[in-house]
C-alpha cells in the first residue's frame, strides 16, 4: 500500500495555551486556531482534552488521541477500506478514513497533504567533496533552523509483536531493524525513509505515544534549533547525538504533550534490498555518541589569551 | 530563582513560605549545574519537597521548563517525558511508566520564623 507517513497527530492536552507556546517555541507555524505545521505542510493539531471532536482517549493518560497517515492517491485509500472489513472504517468528512487498529489507537488515512515545499538538505564541503555553494557560509548567527516535515512516531505498546504483525500485514509496512525483545523500527511502502513508527514493548498502563519527530535540514539545525529551546528554557531529555539504527542525529525535550518532542536530521534511506539488523537496547547501541548542553564558552576571558 | 546562599551551622536557607505561592513549585540548583537537582511545592498550605529524577528512569528530571512541576489544575506533580502523574503529599506514581513507585522526598526544615532551610549532610546524602 502507497503509505508515505504520518501528514498529522492529534492531541487532546491538559494545559492548551502552554502546548500551543510549545510548538510554536518549537518551530512550527500556526496555520489556524488548532493546526500548527511544518514547512511541508505536514504538523500537529492541538485541542483540549475535553474537545468533543476528538476520538475517545486511551485510558492510559496518553494525550495523542489519534495518528493521521499521509497515502499516495485515492486507489491506495480505497485499498485500505478494502482491506479492514473485520472492523468499521469510517469515511469522514472531508474522505479520510478512521479506523482502530490492533492496539486500540485510532488511525487515520488521507491523501497526503505534504508538499516539496522543504529546503534542501545541509550541504557540507571535504577535500575533494564541495557541496556547498562557492562564498556561501555554512552557519551565521543570523540563521534560523526550520521544521521541514512530520517524520515518525514511536509507542509504548502492550505487545510489539502483534502491532508489528498489524502494520506489517494489514498496511504494507516493513521492519527495517529491530531491538531484541523491545520491538521494530518500520517505514511503509511509499517512503525510503528508515522509520516512521518504533514500537517499544510496555505494560499496559503506558500505553500511548513515546515520542514524536521532526527532521530539520541537517545536523546543524537539530543543534541549533535544540539551543533556542534551552534558551528559552525549556529543558532537554536527551541529546543532542546520533542513533545507530536509522543515523537519525536527535535531540528530545520534553513537553505539554505528555512526551517527549524530539528533532531529528539525515535518516538513512531503504529500498527493498536492505536487510534489517537486530541488536539489544542499551546505550551502546542507541547512539553513536551523546553529547550534552553548555552555555557559550570560549578560552580566555573575554578574548584570546595567549 | 535560587537564593544567595545563606549559610547558618551547616544548613543553607532556601527562602521564606512566603516565596511559593500556593499550588506552586519551584526547583532548587545548588551547584550551579544548570539542572535542577530537586524541588519543593506547596499545595494546601503545607511544603513538600522531593529529588527532581523520575523513578522511570531514575537520572532524568520531570519538568518541561523550568518550575512546571504540577499539572494545569495543580492536582499533581507531573513528568513530562511520559506524562508519569504523582500524588503531591507522598510522592506516588498513580498513572505513567513508573506506576506505583515514588519520587525521593527531601527533608527540609521549616523554622519558627517561616525560613525553610536545608541540611549540608541532606544535600551530601542525596546528592542535590
Amino acid at each position: 500500500m502507497n503509505i508515505i507517513g504520518p501528514d498529522k497527530l492529534i492531541w487532546g492536552v491538559e494545559d492548551l495555551a502552554a502546548a500551543k507556546q510549545f510548538a510554536v517555541d518549537y518551530g512550527l507555524t500556526p496555520q489556524n486556531e488548532h493546526y500548527y505545521s511544518a514547512l511541508d505542510g505536514t504538523g500537529i493539531e492541538i485541542r483540549a482534552k475535553d474537545d468533543k471532536s476528538l476520538p475517545a482517549a486511551l485510558t492510559t493518560g496518553s494525550m495523542l488521541r489519534k495518528t493521521v497517515y499521509g497515502v499516495k492517491d485515492q486507489a491506495t485509500l480505497d485499498a485500505i477500506k478494502a482491506e479492514f472489513t473485520d472492523r468499521e472504517v469510517k469515511v469522514l468528512a472531508d474522505g479520510s478514513l478512521e479506523l482502530v487498529d490492533d492496539m486500540g489507537f485510532v488511525l487515520g488515512f488521507q491523501i497526503t497533504i505534504r508538499t516539496t515545499n522543504t529546503e534542501k538538505a545541509e550541504r557540507i564541503n571535504a577535500p575533494g567533496d564541495v557541496n556547498r555553494e562557492i562564498n556561501q557560509p555554512g552557519v551565521t548567527k543570523t540563521d534560523v533552523p526550520r521544521v521541514q516535515s512530520l517524520s515518525h512516531v514511536v509507542y509504548f505498546v502492550p505487545d510489539s509483536v502483534k502491532a508489528e504483525a498489524f502494520f506489517a500485514n494489514r498496511l504494507g509496512f516493513v521492519t527495517t531493524d529491530r531491538f531484541t525483545g523491545v520491538g521494530p523500527f518500520m517505514r511503509p511502502a511509499a517512503t525510503q525513509d528508515h522509520h516512521t513508527i518504533f514500537f517499544i514493548q510496555a505494560p499496559a498502563f503506558m500505553q500511548g505515544c513515546e515520542h514524536f519527530t521532526f527532521h530539520m535540514a541537517g545536523p546543524t539545525d537539530v543543534v541549533q534549533a535544540g539551543t533556542n529551546m534551552v534558551n528559552k528554557g525549556y529543558q532537554s531529555f536527551w541529546g543532542p547525538g546520533r542513533h545507530l539504527f536509522g543515523s537519525n542525529w536527535f535531540w528530545y525535550f520534553k513537553s505539554p504533550f505528555g512526551c517527549n518532542m524530539e528533532y531529528d536530521a539525515d535518516m538513512d534511506q531503504h529500498d527493498e534490498s536492505w536487510q534489517g539488523r537486530e541488536a539489544m537496547i542499551g546505550p551502546d547501541n542507541s547512539q553513536a555518541f551523546l553529547l550534552q548542553y553548555r552555555e557559550k564558552w570560549a578560552p580566555g576571558p573575554g578574548g584570546p589569551k595567549p | 530563582m535560587v537564593q544567595s546562599l545563606k549559610l547558618t551551622m551547616n544548613k543553607i536557607f532556601l527562602g521564606v513560605i512566603d516565596d511559593f505561592a500556593e499550588e506552586q513549585a519551584k526547583g532548587f540548583d545548588l551547584n550551579h549545574s544548570g539542572s535542577d537537582t530537586f524541588f519543593i511545592v506547596r499545595s494546601k498550605n503545607k511544603l513538600f519537597a522531593y529529588k527532581d529524577s523520575c523513578p522511570h528512569y531514575g537520572d532524568t528530571t520531570l519538568p518541561w521548563k523550568r518550575h512546571h512541576y504540577l499539572n494545569n489544575v495543580a492536582e499533581y506533580i507531573v513528568c513530562a517525558a511520559h506524562g508519569a502523574l504523582f500524588q503531591i503529599e507522598n510522592g506516588k506514581c498513580i498513572q505513567g511508566p513508573c506506576l506505583g513507585q515514588k519520587l525521593t522526598k527531601v527533608p527540609i526544615e521549616i523554622s519558627e520564623q517561616n525560613e525553610i532551610w536545608i541540611d549540608q549532610t541532606i544535600i551530601k546524602e542525596f546528592n542535590l
